[in-house]
């Protein structure tokens, strides 16, 4: 008996402790892990697409950088619900009272530009970890790409709150914000490592299947936009010693003659609700659109969404595009679809519009002028009368929202309308404004499309001029305001407003002042949340 | 036995591989036997009855015949008779009764009276891995009794549990049949998961709702460290040790001796709503809108409603719709029904139960809220070669059928979304279809279409909404061998499973209900998973004897392994148009992947491997002492990290038994001190989060010019932490346990400190970081309390009763926060559309305490407003308009914002108690049970304050509505001025509820029927009526938000809680 037991209990110990040794050892058997991935090409590759998911992540919460810059600029007013908070009058206004105590708008943006931060300096720093084999030009194809999207988010960013933290490889220290010159030395140099190494497939010879990477061509018309930007609004020669205004003008030149991009000819054929409209306006019905589609001859970069985000973390969709829309109701007769009414159009603006413009109609939606019967005034805050039309949601012929119908979860989330990051018109523009030999033919090319008469002569201001009209809505014309002087004075008059506008349905007379705009220069925000957590490393911009 | 060793005998001597000698030793063994039966003839025959002192015969007592091991066991009719010795003395015991010695002389008929024991302590209670007697216990422990729970007439166990055992406080997260409990066990020791781990019968398992509460023995509860070291991983929150049914073991002469009983209790019951919420009727509602209106600056003209033409839509004239009234249902069943059969042998044991519990739900009725569950439990040991070995099994089986309404967050709460719609919407059009607001065809008598396109018909969206059912069916079980060798060895292994299933189908119909809520084509949703945990526990026990001291030793070792996986599929466009038939392979769309989801994956299996060992010595069981030590490996963590090592000292001291408090023993018979120390852990996370996983999903970007199609994409979803490790909570506990007056009066007295450090928590990083953070240690947080049970028991005659009253008052407060701020924030957009923060952790307060402004009246007229400055004259409220709120400028900077945020209360009480009261005289039985708490506070958020058309209860008619108006309750207005979190939403959460009232009757003291031991009828109110300020249906409201595993400490929230019911019910219980 006791041997039986001693033998059972010794037996017993030894399988138990054999056991022991790796019975603790576990493994994740749907996901890898960081140290068994980035090992093939195919991998880097994914790690690639998923820098560029990054792209629809960075506007998918908080305010979009594409709202916020009209918010922000002299065309739009905030609008939104009656019943929703100040953020948007805030931002308007530049006056942090307007809604005191909301410190974190920008937060969760924040949080997403530096969440594409990590995905590209992840990629980056174990791209010579890969076995690229037989693939090895694969890996300056994917480092530029990957470049290109890390001086994209850096540049939002540099724009919005100037000193942030540079990152250039993944850590969860405490690194305090950089000057506005570091960041666009790396800004710039990313840029150019995108346009030495970057795809060089001209316009058609892209692959369906390739639409949407950044290229070549993207990179140059972007570090002309930096270049601009960096120039104007902190009166420099130059791009921090690393390109030259002639090196500038190179570059769009070079896109201009080589990339086979070229405007579309009909303006509203760029936009949705836009060549929807043109098609009621003729008496067709609204599915008989001529719109020229999101990967069509004028876009030289664009943020692509589609209708597949869900309420688990898929931001495939436009999110902010929504906040655009008719507030609460669809009109059906143009195929306007229903949204949250912000970025209500300065009437002014309209006002001062020429209507032999044809970009006018394609731009502005207006209430009256077109018929609308909008019935929902007293649930909007700064109703003005005039929403916008680049980017807003869709609804069918029985008003139906087209996201939806495509099988979208919710039209707050499914829109699929891309962002253009850059048309062509824009590179036109800019080499004229850089002062390209053929800067008249470049104007006029923009201004014939436009069914006005030709130019006889340009300079900044006839310039800024077409640029107001031609990128009106599309996120450009508040940071062409700050670039025009260093002394900020162009953009403060420009910005000082005082406008009717209906809140609640019952009068209310706004004002925006240049002189509060003057002490931010422009900057916005930095989360306070983040300040408080980095324990006082950062510091928040003057008049936050 | 004989004839099974006689059989054994002659097989063995034929065996050809034994050895000679082992031959001889059987035979000399056999012939040993043989002779001592022989012994056995020599006595003589002695019958007699066994009653309790009013005179009921008590069937099942043992009578032992002192110095044997020889006895029997009484009958159903209370009658015994047994072969004694003239001077053999009987011994006769039973639980909860003092034993009694009868010497049977020359009678050959005894009467033998059983006196009920007053006293406790000569009760075993259960620890880790074994029993111990009371009165010798050195930790913190509470025990209830089966029959306790059973007087509660329950659904489930823990419901019977709720405020009975001192220092448990259990709330309820719904009262939705079903839903499940916050069980926190001496106050909230973290920010993550704070809930015990529930043993029963030796299996771990994450939750009891699934039991009967007929099926259960005892619940014993380990509530410090010391008690709950031996289970030293995740015992870190208490310990709930739950021991079910087994058959009784009788000692008797030889197999014959035998006992069982049958017994059936049934109950059906009615249940109701408790107190209802009062929303504006439709003039109410027409005359708060324009005043909003107005006092919005609206102008008359353009009132929202004329007061002399309301719209109406359907041929019933205007609307005046009670939604809360539409929502409830009267009358809900509720019913139970249990067939139980004990029984056993001197060799075996067994206790079978199968049992039907149903309770349908009092908020959507029986279709949509209902829970029906069906258990089996079958239990049984047996003992082997001359109780050498001992074998057994505890099985319960249970299979549950439910389905329930939304009782989630702001977006999916069904009563919420009843308290938010206007009165003016009817719940059905002419034509008796659901009211669709965004109808164009439905028009008022002026042929406007309804006024609120984005209203939803909350009935209707109930219903549209809610077409799911559930189905899980659970095993648990272990199977046990215990083998006694060289006389003080024990040695036992119990093998343990909780295997679970669960399988839910959902139906969307097409509906549209308003411009938002609609649904334009059919969807059906199929999941199944499944869940095992297998558990392998070896114990070596040596218990031994010196004199005057008594010694345990105990060794052990633990393997438990979980796995499972889960299998989800959604599709569209249904070929059937109705639940019954929302199965995947009637769905007919198969080109829109969008509409397609399929996942499928394992649970990650969770592994832990543990030792330990126990030593308890007592000398004259007045001088107590008790040590534990356990090392658990957990595959949680990284190697290097995975073990944690938790020890535990305990004693204590009799003093009674000293000569010197000998002569106070007639008052004070019963005095024993008790201190402890411990430390416990808790590895309750996700796994892997020592690694940095590569996410595949939400990571796609739709390159290319086709809508919907996009490529994977990658990227790593975490930050890792390589050093993670065990989350460990210390506990000291000083208590004494006595008794007064002939043992009538108990007390039960302990204070402890529990602190709770390296919690496991998700703490926030930079953003710059990029992605999640890892979990890392850190964070503390302490617990003070004081616990005291007293209770009386009093026999006058046949008069017996029993008072008790348990009490406990617990401190929670924060002592370290590993963030640059200190802060553990809570979640925003809560209690209503993009509400900010309004609960929070951190370092000085108690956990999820209610962070906001205070407010300080009402401003009256706007002299008040402009008087309201700060010392250097700054207007702090300059915007404010008369019957505004005065919000209190704490830090003095003329502005109100968060600085002047502070601590308005938290969801934790300071005291939780109750009181029972039971009596029975003659047949007659009688149970009352108030519980309560003291000092929590509960925030209340019914309207979501953005929706300027949401309806109000009728709390808003005392409005500020000119000066002097109110001082409580500001003016309306159309948006959320007043309305930013403040002390308007904080209330006093303290109430005393009658939980229990029951009435039963013992119909055998009027008719004696031959097959029926008894018989009894009784008739329980249950949760009669609640005293409490709070004005919200029930303050028992235990809900909160869970953002991720490390942000579920909130608590307290009341978004339009699903209310716990009142029930009356009538039931019967049988025995034969």
């Amino acid at each position: 008996m006791k041997k039986i037991l001693y033998f059972f209990l010794g037996s017993l110990i030894l399988f138990l402790s054999s056991c022991a040794k790796d019975f603790l050892e576990t493994e994740p058997l749907t996901s890898k892990t960081d140290g068994n991935y980035y090992k093939t090409p195919q991998e880097a590759q994914d790690a690639l697409t998923g820098c560029y998911d990054a792209l629809q992540l960075i506007y998918s919460d908080g305010v979009a950088f594409p709202l916020a810059s009209e918010v922000m600029s002299d065309q739009c007013f905030g609008g939104t619900g009656y019943g929703d908070s100040d953020d948007y009058a805030m931002l308007d206004e530049f006056d942090v009272s307007v809604n005191s105590g909301s410190q974190n708008i920008y937060e969760k943006n924040w949080a997403n530009y530096y969440k594409g931060i990590f995905r590209v300096n992840s990629l980056i720093t174990h791209l010579d970890g890969v076995e690229w084999g037989s693939q090895s030009s694969l890996r300056g194809t994917i480092e530029s790409e990957a470049r290109f999207l890390r001086a994209y988010f850096y540049f939002d960013m540099v724009r919005l709150w100037e000193r942030v933290p540079l990152l250039t490889a993944p850590t969860s220290d405490n690194v305090p914000q950089a000057s506005a010159d570091e960041t666009y030395a790396l800004i710039a140099s990313d840029l150019l490592f995108a346009i030495k190494n970057g795809r060089t497939e001209t316009y058609s010879q892209i692959a369906t299947t390739d639409y949407g990477h950044a290229n070549k061509w993207a990179a140059e018309s972007l570090l002309a936009r930096v270049f601009l930007f960096y120039t104007g609004y902190y009166g420099k020669s130059d791009l921090v010693g690393l390109v030259s205004k002639d090196e500038a003008l190179a570059y769009l030149e070079d896109v201009i003659a080589n990339s086979g991009h070229d405007l579309v000819s009909n303006y509203a054929d760029l936009w949705p609700a836009a060549s929807t409209y043109e098609a009621a306006q003729n008496g067709l019905p609204i599915t008989s659109t001529t719109y020229a589609g999101e990967t069509n001859k004028e876009v030289l970069f664009s943020i692509k969404y589609t209708y597949t985000s869900d309420y688990n973390g898929n931001t495939d969709g436009n999110h902010w595009l929504v906040m655009n829309g008719l507030r609460k109701m669809a009109w059906k007769n143009s195929g306007y679809g229903s949204g949250w009414g912000a970025c209500t159009v300065i009437p002014s603006f309209y006002k001062t519009w020429s209507s032999t413009d044809k970009r006018k109609a394609s731009s502005i939606m207006a209430i009256k002028e077109e018929g609308i019967n909008y019935t929902q005034i007293k649930d909007m805050k700064e109703y003005t009368g005039y929403f916008t039309k680049k980017y807003i949601p869709l609804c069918d012929e029985n008003g139906n929202s087209t996201a939806e119908m495509l099988g979208g979860v919710s039209f707050m989330i499914s829109q699929y309308q891309d962002f253009f990051v850059m048309r062509y018109a824009d590179v036109l523009l800019m080499a004229a404004e850089l002062g390209s030999p053929n800067a008249l033919g470049y104007v006029n090319q923009v201004r014939t499309r436009a069914g006005l008469d030709a130019a006889t002569s340009v300079d900044k201001d006839v310039i800024y001029q077409e640029r107001k009209y031609e990128f009106a809505f599309e996120g450009i014309r508040y940071w062409d305001l700050l670039r025009y002087d260093n002394s900020l004075q162009y953009a403060s008059d420009k910005l000082s407003l005082s406008e009717k506008v209906l809140t609640g349905g019952i009068e209310d007379q706004k004002v925006i002042q240049g002189t509060i705009f003057k002490t931010t220069r422009g900057l916005s925000q930095i989360p306070g949340n983040q300040i408080t957590l980095s324990g006082g490393v950062y510091t928040q911009n003057p008049g936050w | 036995m004989l004839q099974f060793l006689h059989t054994k005998f002659s097989e063995w001597v034929s065996c050809k591989r034994c050895s000679e000698r082992q031959k001889g030793f059987l035979a000399v063994l056999f012939m040993i036997l043989m002779m001592t039966g022989e012994i056995f003839a020599q006595e003589k025959q002695v019958s007699g009855i066994v009653t309790d002192n009013t005179g009921l015969a008590m069937p099942g007592i043992n009578i032992i015949i002192k110095g044997t091991t020889r006895g029997t066991v009484t009958d159903l009719r209370g009658q015994f008779s047994i072969k004694v010795n003239p001077r053999d003395t009987l011994q006769v015991s039973f639980i909860g009764y003092r034993s009694q010695e009868v010497v049977s002389g020359e009678k050959s008929f005894l009467k033998i009276r059983l006196e009920e024991a007053i006293t406790q302590l000569g009760e075993t209670v259960i620890i880790g891995y074994g029993t111990q007697k009371k009165k010798l216990v050195t930790g913190a422990t509470a025990q209830l009794k089966g029959e306790d729970l059973d007087k509660r007439k329950a659904v489930d166990p823990l419901s019977g549990m709720q405020g009975i055992t001192a220092g448990v406080n259990i709330t309820r997260t719904s009262g939705q049949p079903g839903s499940s409990y916050k069980v926190r066990v001496r106050g909230v020791g973290t920010v993550g998961n704070s809930a015990p781990i529930f043993i029963v019968d030796g299996v771990q398992t994450n939750d009891i709702s699934y039991l009967n509460p007929s099926d259960v023995a005892s619940i014993d509860v380990l509530k410090d460290a010391a008690s709950a070291a031996i289970y030293g991983n995740q015992g870190a929150n208490g310990v709930v040790l739950i021991t079910t049914k087994s058959g009784k073991p009788m000692s008797g002469e030889g197999t014959e001796t035998k006992y069982s009983e049958v017994t059936l209790d049934a109950f059906t019951g009615w249940q109701g709503r408790a107190k209802k919420i009062r929303m504006l009727n439709t003039e109410e509602y027409v005359m708060i809108m324009n005043e909003q209106h107005l006092n919005s600056g609206g102008s008359v003209g353009s009132m929202p409603f004329n007061t002399s033409d309301l719209p109406a839509y359907t041929s019933a004239g205007v609307a005046n719709t009670d939604w809360f009234n539409e929502m409830m249902s009267d009358n809900a069943i509720t019913n139970d029904i249990v067939l139980g059969v004990n029984g056993g042998s001197r060799y075996s044991t067994y206790s079978m139960s199968l049992s039907k519990s149903t309770q349908e739900g009092i908020v959507g009725g029986s279709d949509l809220s209902k829970y029906d569950r069906y258990n089996v439990r079958i239990n049984s040991d047996h003992k082997l070669f001359d109780d050498i070995l001992t074998i057994g099994e505890k099985v319960t089986y249970s299979h549950i059928d439910n389905r329930g309404i939304a009782v989630g967050n702001q977006y999916s709460n069904t009563l919420r979304n009843a308290y938010n719609t206007s009165p003016l919407m009817p719940v059905y059009d002419n034509n008796g279809d659901f009211f669709n607001s965004n109808s164009t065809t439905i028009t008022d008598q002026n042929g406007k279409t309804y006024w609120n396109s984005q209203e939803v018909n909350p009935y209707a969206m109930m219903y549209m909404t809610n077409q799911s059912v559930n189905n899980s069916q659970k095993l648990i079980g272990s199977m046990y061998g215990e083998l006694k060798f060289l006389k003080d060895f024990t040695f036992r292994s119990t093998l343990g499973l909780d295997y679970s299933a669960t399988e839910t189908r959902s139906f969307t119909p097409i509906y549209e209900l308003s411009l938002y809520a609609f649904s334009k084509y059919t969807k059906a949703s199929q999941k199944i998973g499944k869940g095992m945990n297998l558990s392998f526990d070896n114990l070596l026990t040596y218990q031994k004897r010196y004199g005057n001291h008594n010694i345990t030793g105990m060794a052990g070792t633990s393997v438990q392994k979980s796995s499972g996986s889960y299998l989800y599929g959604e599709n569209a466009y249904l070929a059937f148009d109705d639940l019954d038939h929302a199965w995947l392979d009637n769905a007919t769309n198969t080109d829109n992947a969008a509409l397609i989801t399929l996942n499928g994956a394992p649970y990650t299996e969770n592994r832990i491997i543990s030792y330990f060992v126990r030593g308890q010595y007592n000398y004259k069981e007045t001088y107590l002492f008790n040590a534990t030590f356990r090392a658990d490996g957990s595959s949680m963590f990284a190697k290097g990290h995975q073990w944690g090592y938790f020890p535990s000292v305990s004693a204590g001291w009799v003093i009674t038994n000293e000569k010197f408090m000998q002569d106070i023993t007639d008052y004070l018979p019963y005095l024993k001190l008790r201190l402890s120390w411990g430390q416990v852990g808790n590895c309750n996370i996700d796994p892997f989060q020592y690694l940095a996983p590569i996410s595949f999903t939400n990571a796609s970007y739709n390159f290319g010019s086709t809508e919907g199609v996009s490529n994977n994409g990658s990227y790593p979803s975490r930050l890792s932490n390589e050093g993670l490790k065990w989350e460990t909570s210390e506990q000291f506990d000083i208590g004494f346990d006595a008794s007064f007056f002939d043992n009538r009066i108990s007390l039960n007295f302990d204070y402890y400190r529990k602190t709770t450090k390296d919690w496991l928590i998700t703490a926030p990083v930079l953003a710059t970081a990029g992605t999640n953070p890892p979990v890392i240690n850190g964070g503390n947080v302490e617990n003070n309390g004081i616990e005291l049970v007293l209770s009386y028991t009093k026999n006058e005659g046949a008069f017996k009763y029993r008072a008790s009253i348990n009490g406990a008052y617990n401190k929670n407060n924060v002592t370290e926060i590993p963030t640059e701020d200190g802060i553990l924030h809570g979640s925003t957009n809560s209690l209503y559309n993009n509400a900010t923060e309004f609960y929070r952790a951190e370092t000085g307060h108690a956990i999820g305490y209610f962070w906001g402004w205070e407010t300080d009246g009402i401003f009256q007229n706007t002299s008040e407003v402009n008087s309201y400055t700060s010392s250097d004259g700054t207007l702090i409220q300059p915007n404010a308009k008369p019957g505004d709120l005065r919000y209190v400028d704490q830090n003095g900077d003329g502005k109100i914002d968060d600085k002047d945020k502070i601590d308005l209360g938290d969801p934790n009480p300071d005291f939780i108690f109750g009181f029972s009261f039971s009596a029975s005289y003659k047949g007659f039985d009688f149970d009352f049970l108030a519980t309560g708490t003291l000092g929590n506070e509960i925030v209340q958020s019914y309207r979501n304050q953005v929706d300027k058309f949401a309806n109000y209860s009728t709390d808003i008619l005392d409005r500020w509505h000119g000066e002097g108006t109110s001082t409580t309750v500001p003016r309306v207005t159309n948006s959320n001025i007043n309305y930013k979190f403040s002390d308007i939403f904080v209330q006093d959460g303290s109430y005393l509820r009658i939980s229990n009232i029951t009435l039963g009757y013992e119909l055998t003291n009027l008719i004696k029927i031959k097959a029926l031991s008894s018989l009894k009828v009784y008739a329980s109110v249950q949760n009669l009526y609640t005293f409490t300020n709070y004005t919200g249906m029930d303050p028992d409201v235990g809900y909160g938000f869970v953002n991720g595993a490390t942000d579920s400490f909130s608590s307290g929230v009341d978004l339009g809680y699903y209310p716990t019911p009142r029930t009356i019910l009538f039931g019967v219980s049988v025995k034969f």
